[in-house]
């Protein structure tokens, strides 16, 4: 074979080069020290090359240290807020074990429930036409807040999914409440807009949904820093929680949510899984169905609440990150 | 010595003291609900990454938020650090390679070393500090040469000439002091390819200071 002596003298080289970092940075056993101090002695060219490196060294070395600002330790508290503490999470995941073994005999329970109030809704309608709800008081609803929360959304596509909830965003006539922010890993957009608009947003949202690695929903109670978290929360379950008219209900199917999806991720059974999250299961059907109503002699009074309900204002931060 | 100097010098001390605390005693103090704990340790820790990330990314503003970023990731998967290597080196880690991927998407980085600023410099003046610098056989004070405006701007004219991997290397040895084994676990590599990188990096920088000499 044709020998190839710059290729040799190259690779000479890089071996002397390693030999001497090895020696300026004090990574060197004792008998390869004594061996570069033996080259160094011995030829004035690898003497100069080691000055030349322990050069590039210190002039790295002599840059300034640079603190870091005070806005890191805030920014990181604030990344941080509302979330527990590891021996709280310890507590709430106890906690929530025995929640997912009270939900299993619930949903059973529940299940039979609703196979009893489909067979009296039926006898009802057979022989009482049902009559439109009593109207509920005015001043309870309007006096009820609207809907506060935040969603954080994960996905490795982000500038794909930044411009489709933006085109949704303008689809909707919604870019008049909202508050865009930018920064290098992230976008905030901070929504504040009725409840229809939030509704309508979500329907497209839904489209790129199977494009996110993660979704968390973070809905704000009414004591200032506390929240309850959803993971894999679903377009379908926020716009529910969104139609809530309290917020004691719009936390309690939180709550409830965030039980279910848990379940769901965790159920052995595949099938009870895909109809959970298709939403037209039976277990997901207790959270549409209609109280049933009692009839009475009173006359029927029209329901007026809705355009009401449609002007509430809700709040939601949403934030897109990878 | 200047006040630049002192304050140099100060920090260093500051940092390496701060090394004595036990990290292993705070980390246990958040698992069982002291959050000061954590505090402690995003302050002990702060500067050293934050001087880390910005000498890798070269943006103040960039560098404060991969700071934050890599705390916030060291705190929310802090149950699963099972203490295999240091919290030190685990949180360096973190803070590299968050940093590393960022330059990978914003290749921008590699040419912000030729701003507007740096590129206006007097040459001939920038030569002839360089020269000096590289014909003074002498050690020099590290902390003297802090003073140097000019041989600053070529130190990190020097390192954003490198790529990632190879200014990763050359950071966390120069300038945080790394061994090459510790280096070897922050990076996840062989401790030959620390060896070899290291040496490339430092040839490849030999070659950017004759460059700018010419």
């Amino acid at each position: 074979m044709k020998e190839n002596p710059e290729m040799d003298t190259n690779a000479y080289n890089e071996r002397i080069d390693e030999l001497l970092n090895g020696y300026i940075d004090d990574e060197l056993t004792g008998e390869k020290q004594a061996e570069v101090e033996r080259l160094i002695d011995q030829d004035a060219k690898i003497a100069q090359r080691l000055r030349q490196l322990r050069k590039c060294k210190i002039l790295v070395g002599s840059m300034p240290f640079a603190e870091a600002p005070a806005s890191v330790l805030e920014g990181v508290k604030a990344s941080l807020a509302g979330r527990s503490l590891p021996s709280e999470e310890q507590a709430a995941y106890e906690e929530q074990a025995g929640k997912k073994h009270v939900l299993l005999r619930k949903v059973l329970a529940a299940a039979a429930m609703i196979a009893l109030a489909a067979v009296l809704s039926a006898v009802i309608h057979r022989f009482v036409p049902l009559q439109t709800a009593p109207e509920e008081p005015v001043a309870r609803m309007v006096a009820a807040s609207g809907f506060s929360g935040r969603l954080e959304l994960k996905t490795s596509a982000l500038n794909a999914v930044d411009a489709f909830i933006k085109s949704a965003i303008d689809d909707n006539g919604l870019s008049v409440s909202i508050n865009p922010e930018r920064r290098q890993s992230r976008r905030i957009y901070s929504l504040d807009c009725t409840r229809e608009g939030l509704n309508l947003l979500l329907g497209d949202l839904d489209n790129i949904w199977t494009e996110l690695d993660s979704a968390t929903l973070f809905v704000y109670t009414e004591n200032f820093g506390t929240q309850t978290v959803v993971e894999a929360v679903t377009t379908k379950q926020i716009a529910e929680i969104n139609n809530q008219d309290s917020s004691e209900r719009r936390i309690e199917l939180a709550k409830d949510f965030a039980v279910l999806n848990n379940l769901a991720e965790n159920l052995p059974d595949k099938e009870i899984r895909v109809a959970i999250e298709a939403g037209d299961s039976i277990l997901t059907q207790q959270w549409r169905i209609l109280k049933p109503v009692l009839t009475s002699d009173q006359k029927a009074v029209k329901k007026p609440a809705e355009p009401i309900q449609e002007k509430q204002k809700v709040r939601l931060t949403i934030i897109l990150d990878w | 010595m200047t006040e630049a100097a002192n304050s140099y010098i100060r920090v260093r001390q500051v940092s390496n003291m701060h090394v004595s605390i036990n990290d292993a005693v705070l980390i246990e103090q958040y698992r069982n609900g002291d959050s000061a704990s954590m505090e402690q340790l995003v302050l002990k820790y702060q500067n050293r990454i934050y001087n880390v990330i910005l000498k890798i990314c070269a943006d103040p503003d960039d560098a404060a938020e991969l700071t934050q970023e890599t705390f916030v990731k060291v705190i929310e998967n802090l149950d699963k650090f099972e203490g295999r290597s240091g919290f030190y080196t685990w949180t360096f880690r973190i803070a590299v390679n968050l940093t590393l991927n960022y330059c990978q998407r914003n290749s921008r980085l590699a040419f912000r070393s030729l701003d507007a600023e740096q590129q206006q410099q007097d040459d001939s003046k920038v030569q002839q500090v360089l020269k000096d610098f590289l014909s003074d056989d002498s050690s020099p004070d590290p902390a003297a040469e802090v003073q140097n405006k000019e041989l600053y701007r070529i130190a990190a004219r020097t390192l954003m000439g490198l790529d990632e991997a190879h200014r990763a290397v050359i950071v966390l040895r120069d300038i945080e002091g790394m061994s090459y084994a510790r280096i070897a676990e922050v990076l996840n590599i062989e401790l030959g390819t620390v060896r070899s990188r290291l040496s490339r990096a430092r040839s490849k920088m030999r070659d950017i200071l004759e460059d700018i000499l010419r």
